[in-house]
């Protein structure tokens, strides 16, 4: 019998990568239509939690080996959004508008520094509460930007969301990557390597970045302004950086978001589209968030609950304690800042992303850091974006029909 | 005591409003964002004054009363130079023109005042799609009567404003191939067209006031003709023109508008007369579709002329009214930009000529206004 059914494959099938990118998509559509026809919520938290349900704490059709895997999903999902994201950076904007910069740059310190005394409060060592901080310092850019898009926001404060953003991942990649050189040495690396290390990482990526732009904007001019043709450009640009940024080990999402401001500022003949990547952006971000959700740990969330409430909780303050001090001086209306404040909140994929690449390089030093930034993830992961959408919303930004 | 007082006013002084675009700064699409400009704006010394209109894409900027062309041009430059200052603190662009090349009008959002709330209730969708620019220009007048007789008078010049102003070939994505597409979002109103032929202020009033006891009006504001009495300014107010993309040509509109004024008052060269509205919506189809090259029938010769040919033989028939109203120069410098076939719809092709995008209009048409 068994000779005669020889065309017949093994049982179980092996999960390979095309399978597992339609699951999981099929999984986040489902999860994020239930959760938002059901309670109303953000079609984010139903990736999420459809997400969980897959995960180790659900079903556990998800496990570790996939999550490598996935790796390449996630970092072309982040590179994306990194890339809009970094598009969104307009330095002419901060040039003319001092007390903005002021208030960017305050918001990131004010998370980190915030962030870092409540954890060395709660006992932790320095360089730990710095890198747990340095993580903090980011509001997840894949939770702004998909909310933005679902409720078709638009106007001051979702604008400043964005720049915000920005801002704040770009201070925190660079001072996660200030701090690895400290990490090194705890490690008792070699003072060189501890060195270089770092300086290749962050002036790698952003040359990277740097290069992939130059030669996107020569294309773009010799192929004109067609929105097909460009959208190709650009997809395939943005793919291609992220693969050279995995092949050189730079980091995927300093060199896309570097590619990104370079596209912002230096297109000064205006020879790029300002595209939407929509429906084909959608994909990816499915996929991101479910693997988010997948790859929440509740396991931590136990041991280290009051650790994770105290980030959250010295995270906000540090945030808008920046944005109310120099928000109505840089224009914004009353009222403005703590909504600004508030649509901040989010932490998602890329904070996962940063726990997970710290810990490949010192895993006894990762999993120190994954209890502490990987439980408030959990908690912000689903608070987050319920805090975004209700900000644009009050804010008035958002397109009155939507329900998101 | 009458239902409808006209409050005199200083013959022949000026004003305008002009409606403006803003516009975000990534993608040059419209912004939503009146409201944080006008906040900030409220906080400085701006002489005039800044309004919302209907949609959080749009301000208004109203002069103050002015004497004559140098004092408005002036008066606008200031202006402009706030909304540029403010707007760039909140990463906006702001431009003329009388569309928008390529916003969806299903995307606007009403600001939120109720008397815009209420002309949504009233209109629907036509309230959205009314996001179109343009520029009003009051002029002062001693009496009703003579506010009457001005209305009649420079409803024949309704095509040439047309014409000198248009600015939005451009709608909803696509060239529409008129040089002012922006009116035929205005007719669609009930209460758009032309004032009636009447033959004073007496017989307006009575007109208005049987508008008033059947229910179709509540105020003068609720008729957007081409031409309307203003009686609580004593103004007559011309409402065809697109926004230009520069102060200067709304200050040079509003110079040309006082100069016929003062000619029409100071001469009386003809009687009201009923022809003017039976040629009108012809030769007004004519300015929006062909702009100068549009062809209309001169209501009181009876005979077909060239529309920029009519504006340069009205230029200087008025030359001297202007000479001493302080404009000859000015309007010296608009006849020369007709002759030449210089119109801002033109301009605004041929920046999507150079580029092709739509985008790259609204960025250069906002440069333009920063700074021409």
């Amino acid at each position: 019998m068994q000779d005669l059914l020889w065309f017949l494959p093994d049982w179980p099938p092996a999960f390979d990568e095309p399978m597992a990118f339609g699951a999981l998509l099929l999984a986040g559509l489902v999860g994020g239509e239930i959760v938002n026809r059901v309670l109303a919520l953000p079609r984010i938290t139903g990736y999420v939690l459809a997400g969980i349900a897959c995960g180790p704490f659900g079903l556990g059709l998800v496990e570790g080996p996939l999550f490598n895997e996935a790796r390449l999903f996630v970092d072309l999902a982040l590179g994306l959004i990194m890339f809009e994201l970094g598009a969104r950076l307009d330095f002419a904007w901060l040039a003319r508008n001092r007390w903005l910069s002021v208030a960017a740059v305050g918001e990131s310190l004010g998370a980190f520094f915030a962030i870092y005394t409540a954890l060395l409060y709660a006992g932790f060592a320095p360089l730990l509460a710095g890198c747990a901080a340095a993580v903090g310092t980011a509001t997840s850019p894949a939770v702004v930007m998909l909310i933005t898009q679902e409720l078709r926001a638009s106007g001051q404060i979702t604008e400043r969301m964005l720049l915000f953003t920005a801002v704040n991942c770009a201070v925190a990649f660079v001072a996660l990557t200030l701090l690895l050189p400290l990490v090194h040495l705890e490690y008792k690396a070699d003072w060189r390597s501890a060195l270089l290390h770092p300086l290749y990482v962050l002036f790698g990526a952003a040359l990277l970045g740097f290069a992939a732009c130059q030669l996107m904007l020569w294309l773009a001019k010799w192929l004109g302004k067609r929105e097909d043709r460009q959208f190709v450009l650009q997809v395939g640009m943005i793919v291609l950086v992220v693969g050279l940024a995995r092949a050189a080990d730079v980091t995927v999402g300093v060199a896309l978001l570097a590619f990104g401001v370079f596209a912002r500022n230096q297109d000064y003949d205006h020879a790029l589209l300002p595209l939407r990547f929509g429906y084909a952006g959608q994909l990816l971000f499915v996929v991101l968030f479910v693997l988010t959700g997948a790859s929440l740990d509740f396991g931590f969330l136990a041991q280290a609950a009051g650790a994770a409430a105290a980030f959250i909780v010295a995270r906000f303050l540090g945030k808008a304690a920046a944005i109310l001090a120099f928000g109505r001086l840089s224009g914004l209306r009353a009222g403005g800042a703590g909504l600004l404040s508030l649509s901040l909140l989010p932490m998602s994929g890329l904070a996962v992303v940063m726990v997970w690449d710290t810990a490949a390089l010192f895993p006894a030093f990762g999993t120190e850091l994954a209890a502490v930034v990987l439980s408030a993830v959990a908690i912000l992961e689903l608070v987050g974006p319920l805090a975004t959408q209700f900000a644009l919303r009050r804010a008035g930004e958002a397109s009155a029909e939507e329900r998101a | 005591m009458s239902v409808l007082p006209f409050a005199p006013s200083a013959p022949l002084s000026l004003g305008v409003e002009l409606e403006l675009q803003l516009v975000r700064a990534h993608d040059h699409d419209l912004a939503h964002e009146a409201g944080d400009l006008i906040a900030r704006l409220a906080k400085k010394k701006v002489p005039g004054a800044v309004k919302p209109e209907v949609t959080l894409s749009m301000v208004e900027l109203n002069s103050s009363i002015q004497q004559g062309y140098a004092g408005l041009l002036a008066e606008l430059e200031a202006q402009r130079a706030a909304v540029r200052e403010a707007a760039g603190m909140l990463n906006l662009r702001v431009a003329g023109g009388g569309t928008h090349p390529f916003h969806k009008w299903p995307e606007r959002r009403v600001f939120p005042a109720e008397r815009f709330q209420s002309v949504v209730e009233r209109y629907g969708f036509l309230a959205k799609q009314f996001t179109v620019f343009g520029q009003h220009i009051h002029i002062g007048c001693a009496s009703g009567d003579d506010a009457i007789y001005l209305t009649h008078m420079l409803t024949r010049h309704v095509p040439q404003f047309i014409a000198l102003s248009a600015a939005s070939p451009f709608y909803q994505g696509e060239d529409t191939s008129f040089q002012s597409s922006r009116l035929t979002a205005v007719s669609a109103f009930p209460l758009s067209g032309h004032m009636p032929f009447v033959r004073d202020w007496r017989e307006f009033v009575g007109y208005f006031e049987t508008m008033r006891g059947v229910g179709i009006v509540e105020s003068m504001k609720d008729f957007y003709w081409d031409i309307r009495p203003k009686p609580e300014y004593g103004t007559i107010e011309i409402r065809v023109c697109d926004t230009p993309l520069t102060i200067r040509r709304a200050a040079l509109l509003a110079a040309y508008a006082q100069a016929l004024a003062c000619y029409y008052l100071a001469e009386r060269p003809f009687e009201p007369a009923a022809a003017v509205y039976q040629m009108n919506a012809h030769n007004r189809f004519e300015a929006c579709r062909y702009g100068y090259a549009g062809s209309l029938v001169e209501p009181f010769e009876r005979r077909r002329k060239a529309i920029g040919e009519d504006i340069l033989d009205s230029i200087a028939h008025v030359m001297p009214h202007a000479a001493r109203l302080g404009s000859a120069q000015g309007l010296g410098d608009l006849a020369a930009e007709v002759r030449g076939g210089y119109s801002d719809a033109g301009w605004l092709r041929a920046q999507r000529g150079a580029s092709g995008t739509l985008g790259d209009v609204v960025r250069k048409a906002a440069e333009r206004w920063a700074s021409g």
